[in-house]
């Protein structure tokens, strides 16, 4: 008893520094280094920020031009950009009718912003106009063409582009219809459904189950998960919405709750994605085989998933009550490696740190954007090893 | 060991002497320490009564979990890191301590091999029914890597001891994975208000309905602000960002951001204090019902201030002064302010200032802590000077105050005790010396 009880009184010691300060130096030994993370605030601060409430980034997106886009959601929604050049994220103006965009930002070759909406399910298009010269105003609406509801009474769920072919798809909630709509003659078309039923479970379970992105292959094929997390493929050139014999990986028993939370094409021509039980995999789109690579982290969902500069894949796991971590992913060798919580800390002039992520994005120049979905939010600027 | 403490309380009632707890020869080494603590010169000083927690020497911290009820029972949340905290109440009409309980076990959470429930870390309130309501914390992360984790810490509980019947009721959890770091609560509106470590969210539990909302982050987990202020009409105040004053109202169920902001002095010494805290917000604030104005101390420099929630639109804060001990006025290492602030039935304010750095084993080094004064009536602030117990020995710090019914003054805070041989009689140390907590009480009329 004695023993026991010194023992424990050692421990207290040892931990006495961790616990007892806010922030303690070994803190830093669990989150991503601290030269390769910054953050942004959401505009130009103590002022013209998107106001706290609305600042949760649920869209990110990179343009031709290596422009991020971004949207948040909300009381309501803003679109920003972030231009790599000036570095700050510049507020564009709230977006009409909008509570929430989520994984609907998507841009054209031709640089028009395309963005799905909810819950009024608009798709809407803004085209940039001259950012460098215009002042933050926040609260001004954004000036954007209605392009109309793809599908009647449904919200826009998730969105992306085939650039080269000029078709936005997207998916829609809550009766998970697959749309494609052709910039070109304006036209959408509801092309069927990815889920018929909700999962039997308990009562917070009322949703129909489908990806929360959309990825479009090399050959122009779009790729979605639906009910029991099986996947679909709309081929353009059938054109048909056909379910697969394959599933996006899930522990077992939870096939019917399972969902693609993050979809990626890597140059390689394969498919990675994360799933809600926090599986990556790999789809091969022309054998339509899956993977599962395993799980980076103990906890559930992968929030994001983008291609970083090194061939490595980065990605941010955790649930809406977790904290997230940020891991990576060698295709080369197939070993993760685990990167930390997203924090950073400037002191004395900023420290935050992101628990709920909901975006990523990365570009050309090798940053990995990573956005936070709080109600006070920032965008994060992680950059890669050489 | 569990007779050993036993004997000591039969020794402490047979006696009723606190003091009988050390030999004269004890005393007398701990006397000399505490009067090296301050150098030559015969400081000014101030009595303070004490209790140890019965039982419970290996407690090793306290913060803002102290409550002087309307009945004359004062409640302490005594924290145990890695281990499991417990509820204990002081009757101050009996002189007799009382543990109600380890909170892991009235959680009924022993035997979970998680994080147990190592704290009550935020205020206790009175309902109008007469039970006390309050909220749980962990106290071990296993090294941050379960953090908010399923694996770390199943989730704050929402709690109310009866002291009609003696029992507690559990609320079931709030928060999942994360501990309530702030709390208050409101009989008004019967809701036990917190802000969640780490993610620093504002929540709360609606006892009449049982609901349990979270509505959204407020701060970093690093700088969450440490007291949530309740005004008679039931808004909940606290602070964000660089010294920003939110407001909660019950009635429309949001949050607003005010446009007055707290005084706030520039960081402490790099790299030193200011890397581990926040300094961004109040430590603490008390209502007034009075002057129907806030009075609280703010963390970096310990600056006096009021805030006048009804004054214009947005409120009205003043900066009244600053509360440290003297010698440290207007210089950069003001010791990290206390949460040991409360308004007498005096109209005076009493704060008990840390003479070093103080936060339990955390703390910087001993030195005595002050009380300081602050007249309502009159605008003066008065260092009564160094607390000490009644055998000499200073009160290292504390971290919680509070005012009983009839005008007594109670802290908890730490008091250096003789280690004894192959027991943990002290929850740990400062400087090298052994503490244990203790209830400290102080009457302004007599003592």
């Amino acid at each position: 008893m004695k023993l026991k009880m010194l023992a424990l009184l050692a421990v207290a010691f040892l931990v006495a520094a961790a616990v007892y300060g806010q922030r303690d130096p070994d803190y830093d030994k669990v989150v991503v280094l601290q030269t390769r993370i910054d953050a942004r605030d959401l505009g130009y601060p103590p002022v013209d920020v998107i106001p706290d409430g609305e600042s949760g980034i649920t869209s990110l997106t990179v343009a031709p031009n290596g422009n991020l886009f971004g949207a948040t959601s909300g009381n309501h929604s803003h679109l920003f950009v972030l231009i790599p050049r000036h570095g700050y994220v510049q507020p564009l103006g709230v977006i009409p009718g909008a509570t929430a965009v989520t994984h609907a930002v998507a841009v054209s070759a031709t640089g028009d912003v395309y963005i799905g909406t909810s819950p009024e399910g608009r798709l809407l298009k803004y085209s940039p106009q001259d950012e460098d010269h215009q002042a933050i105003q926040i609260g001004k609406p954004l000036p954007v063409t209605d392009l109309g509801q793809p599908v009647s009474g449904e919200s826009i769920f998730a969105l992306t582009i085939d650039r080269k072919a000029g078709v936005l798809y997207g998916l829609t909630s809550p009766s998970t219809h697959f749309f494609a709509y052709s910039i070109a003659t304006g036209k959408s078309t509801d092309l069927g459904v990815v889920a018929s039923t909700i999962p039997e479970g308990e009562k917070f379970d009322k949703e129909k189950m489908m990806s929360r992105m959309l990825v479009v292959d090399q050959e122009g094929n779009v790729f979605a998960s639906g009910e029991n997390g099986t996947f679909f493929r709309f081929n353009p050139k059938a054109p048909k919405l056909e379910e697969l014999p394959i599933r996006a990986p899930a522990v077992p028993g939870r096939e019917p709750w399972t969902r693609v939370d993050a979809f990626l094409l890597d140059p390689s021509g394969a498919i990675y994605g994360g799933t809600s039980d926090g599986y990556l995999f790999r789809l091969d789109p022309e054998k339509l085989t899956v993977t599962n690579l395993g799980k980076p982290l103990s906890q559930y969902r992968i929030d994001g998933l983008v291609r970083g500069p090194d061939g490595k894949l980065y990605g941010v796991g955790g649930d809406k009550d977790d904290m997230a971590r940020l891991f990576s992913y060698d295709p080369s060798t197939g070993a993760y490696n685990l990167l930390g919580f997203v924090d950073v800390n400037r002191r004395p002039y900023y420290t935050w740190q992101a628990y709920v992520i909901a975006a990523m994005a990365s570009d050309d120049y090798g940053t990995v954007y990573i956005g936070e979905n709080e109600r006070i939010s920032k965008l994060y600027l992680f950059y890669p090893w050489p | 060991m569990k007779n050993r403490r036993m004997e000591t309380h039969r020794e402490i009632r047979r006696s009723g002497n606190r003091n009988a707890l050390l030999p004269k020869r004890r005393l007398w080494v701990l006397g000399a320490l505490a009067f090296a603590l301050n150098g030559v010169a015969a400081p000014k000083m101030v009595t303070v009564q004490y209790r140890f927690f019965t039982g419970l020497p290996q407690m090793d911290g306290n913060w803002a979990a102290l409550k002087a009820a309307s009945d004359g029972k004062v409640y302490v949340g005594l924290a145990c890191h890695g281990c499991d905290g417990h509820l204990v109440l002081y009757d101050s009409k009996t002189d007799k301590m009382v543990d109600v309980g380890d909170l892991t076990r009235l959680c009924g959470e022993n035997g979970l091999r998680q994080g147990p429930q190592s704290k009550i870390h935020a205020k206790f309130g009175e309902g109008k029914d007469g039970r006390i309501y309050f909220s749980t914390h962990g106290g071990w992360w296993f090294d941050y890597a379960r953090l908010a984790t399923p694996e770390g810490y199943p989730g704050a509980h929402y709690m109310a001891y009866d002291p009609k019947t003696g029992q507690v009721q559990d609320f079931g959890i709030g928060p999942r994975y994360e501990g309530i770091n702030t709390g208050a609560y409101d009989p008004r509106f019967n809701r036990i208000y917190g802000l969640t470590h780490p993610r620093g969210h504002f929540v709360y539990y609606d006892v009449a309905t049982g609901a349990k909302v979270d509505k959204g982050r407020i701060n970093n987990w690093d700088s969450i602000c440490r007291t949530l202020g309740i005004d008679d009409e039931g808004n909940v105040y606290g602070n964000f960002g660089r010294g920003g004053i939110f407001k909660y109202d019950p009635r429309t169920d949001s949050i607003r951001e005010l446009s007055v902001k707290i005084p706030i002095q520039p960081k402490g010494i790099s790299l030193g204090r200011d890397y581990n805290k926040g300094e961004t917000a109040w430590r603490v604030v008390v209502w007034d019902p009075e002057t129907r104005k806030f009075y609280g101390v703010e963390e970096s420099a310990t600056i006096l201030f009021s805030f006048d929630p009804n004054a214009g639109l947005d409120g009205e804060v003043r900066q009244l002064g600053q509360m440290c001990i003297p010698d440290f006025a207007n210089r950069r290492n003001v010791p990290y302010a206390t949460l040991s602030l409360t308004l007498g039935q005096d109209r005076k304010l009493y704060y008990a200032a840390a003479g070093k750095e103080f936060d339990y084993g955390g703390s910087a080094g001993l030195a005595a802590s002050h009380l300081i004064t602050y007249d309502l009536r009159s605008g003066k602030i008065e260092d009564l000077g160094e607390m000490r117990v009644p055998d000499g020995r200073p009160v290292i710090g504390s971290n919680a105050a509070d005012t009983g019914p009839d005008g007594t003054v109670y802290f908890v805070g730490a008091v250096s005790v003789e280690a004894a041989a192959g027991e943990q009689n002290y929850g740990g140390k400062i400087g090298g010396i052994p503490f244990r907590l203790a209830l400290f009480i102080f009457h302004p009329q007599t003592d």
